[in-house]
């Protein structure tokens, strides 16, 4: 139920907003889209953005704040890699379910230039996509080792990320960011908009920022943990 | 704003100049007043923060850099933190933690029999740990932190909120559990029956600094007895050790033993002398010639009592 609320709401506002721009007020095209490619950008940008990242980056700044960090130190496991595996469990199953009516989709109802090998190269650019949004998010989260509370800056992030995703609109006017491979990129390439070799160029654009992300959490984590007080007992 | 970047900084010093060593296997006992530093001791020798200053080696590592072998080594339960995953039966949370440590499949489930045996919580393990009351959820924590058998264990007041029970059924199976296995343990409390009953020696704190190392006896002194009498009128305690020539660090008002409040009453005219076996006569005397007796009794010097002294800093150990 919760995966469709957030794939209707958005949905619902997007048609709305396309329907009052394309058929109230007469525009043919908008950023070089049409209503029915707006239309087919809608039913898309709503699949991958339900594999976008969740709310680990929160957890771990509650983490720090409350003391429970310490569990996860004084054990042989990744910090990092074990907060983010756990929560990309649902994820994963929720692209599968998405990959499945996404190809259904693609052979029924979007353009000719759509296919299943499409769908399922720009799932994977989706998932590399929450990758890069936890990650960006551990980095934010580290803040909380000197302010004590980040929630504000994460919640600012979540916000950002909401408009510069491509969730609400499509980014054809917005300078490239990691932020593209979250929902743009993808419903980009699942519709045929991207060629097969931008595909790639944006698949390496996609480690190369998973790359430095996981630098930078290396760093900004390295420093903050010596800042770590273990609050609670 | 300017607080956000520039924050107002107070030092406070946790521990000064604490050193000691601890010989493998052996179960030691880390006591202090409230705040004296001792859960940041063992956050310090468990890795979770760095010391400022010196330098800290548990089983031969640095425990800051937490290298994996060093962790899969160690434990640590805190009885006012929960280690364990809420939302999960006993079991998955066991099976998580098997994972985590590698544990072999056989000595994993003979290792979950034994100890849930030993606890006597074989019949929860199917239960979510929320719903598990504190005791029970005690014994979860201390069967997780050591499923794969740690060879030092630290405990930060895990007998806290257990009933006498509960408490004397974990005690016992520490004290089995660092005999059998030869286990180094560590435990900080504040009830005294778990320092008389498990630990060879005691590091007392008080104030950051170490004021005794040595052995829980080693705190009674040999032929000490505590001389309670009652006056009819409430004694001047200068007084009392002007006439009997003792000192006032062993003169004490007796708190009440009826009072069910935490913060214990003074008994009306009740007072202490901690004497050695040949002084209680003499003193009694002196006494019944400055004032009237209501009622007198003679104690063994208590642990408890002598720690509570130690530390108001009535008494040096």
């Amino acid at each position: 139920m919760e995966i469709l609320g957030n794939a209707i709401v958005p949905a619902a506002i997007q048609w709305v907003l396309w329907y009052a721009i394309f058929k109230t007020d007469g525009a043919t095209e908008l950023a070089g889209m049409t209503y029915v490619q707006m239309l087919h950008y809608t039913l898309v940008s709503v699949l991958f953005n339900q594999v976008r990242g969740g709310d680990q980056d929160f957890e771990l700044a509650e983490m720090i704040r409350t003391g429970q960090l310490s569990n996860y130190l004084i054990r042989p496991v990744g910090l990092i890699q074990f907060i983010y595996i756990r929560g990309v469990a649902s994820k994963l199953l929720i692209s599968a379910l998405s990959l499945a009516i996404g190809i259904v989709l693609s052979v029924s109802v979007l353009s000719s230039e759509a296919s299943p090998l499409r769908m399922i190269g720009a799932m994977l650019l989706a998932l590399l996509g929450n990758v890069i949004h936890f990650q960006i998010g551990a980095v934010l989260s580290a803040m909380a080792f000197r302010w004590e509370d980040a929630y504000g800056l994460l919640m600012v992030k979540n916000m950002a990320v909401s408009i510069l995703s491509g969730e609400l609109l499509p980014l054809n006017l917005f300078p490239e960011s990691p932020f593209y491979l979250y929902v743009f990129g993808p419903a980009q390439y699942a519709l045929g908009e991207w060629t097969h070799l931008e595909f790639v160029r944006q698949l390496g654009v996609a480690f190369l920022w998973i790359f430095v992300l996981w630098v930078l959490i290396r760093f900004t984590w390295g420093l903050g943990i010596k800042k770590y007080v273990s609050l609670g007992g | 704003m300017q607080l956000l970047f520039k924050p107002e900084i107070q030092t406070h010093f946790a521990l000064k100049d604490v050193s000691f060593n601890v010989e493998p296997g052996s179960f030691v006992g880390l006591i202090g007043a409230n705040g004296a530093g001792k859960t940041t001791l063992l956050k310090i020798l468990s890795g979770l923060i760095p010391p400022t200053e010196g330098s800290t080696r548990v089983l031969g590592y640095n425990p800051f850099e937490r290298p994996l072998d060093f962790r899969r080594k160690i434990a640590l339960v805190m009885g006012q933190k929960a280690q364990l995953w809420w939302d999960l039966p006993a079991n998955d949370a066991f099976d998580l933690l098997h994972a985590i440590y590698d544990i072999p499949d056989k000595l994993y489930r003979e290792r979950v029999q034994i100890l849930s045996e030993l606890l006597d919580v074989k019949q929860h393990l199917q239960t979510q740990i929320r719903r598990l009351s504190l005791g029970e959820r005690m014994k979860m924590e201390l069967i997780g932190a050591i499923l794969h058998w740690p060879s030092v264990i630290f405990l930060d007041e895990p007998t806290i909120g257990l009933d006498v029970m509960a408490a004397a059924k974990l005690r016992e199976f520490l004290k089995v559990f660092n005999q059998r296995e030869k286990s180094t343990i560590i435990l900080t409390s504040h009830n005294m029956d778990d320092i008389e009953r498990l630990c060879s020696r005691v590091l007392i704190l008080r104030a950051g600094e170490l004021i005794y190392d040595g052995k829980p006896a080693g705190l009674l002194r040999e032929g000490e007895r505590r001389l309670k009498v009652r006056f009819s009128l409430v004694p001047d305690l200068e007084e009392l050790s002007r006439i009997t020539r003792l000192p006032l660090n062993q003169i004490s008002v007796a708190m009440s033993e009826r009072a069910e409040d935490p913060d214990l009453a003074p008994e009306t005219g009740g007072v202490y002398f901690t004497l050695k076996q040949d002084q209680i006569v003499p003193v009694l005397q002196i006494l019944m010639q400055h004032g009237t007796i209501i009622d007198m009794g003679i104690e063994e010097q208590s642990l408890e009592s002598v720690i509570q002294r130690v530390f108001e800093g009535g008494i040096k150990p």
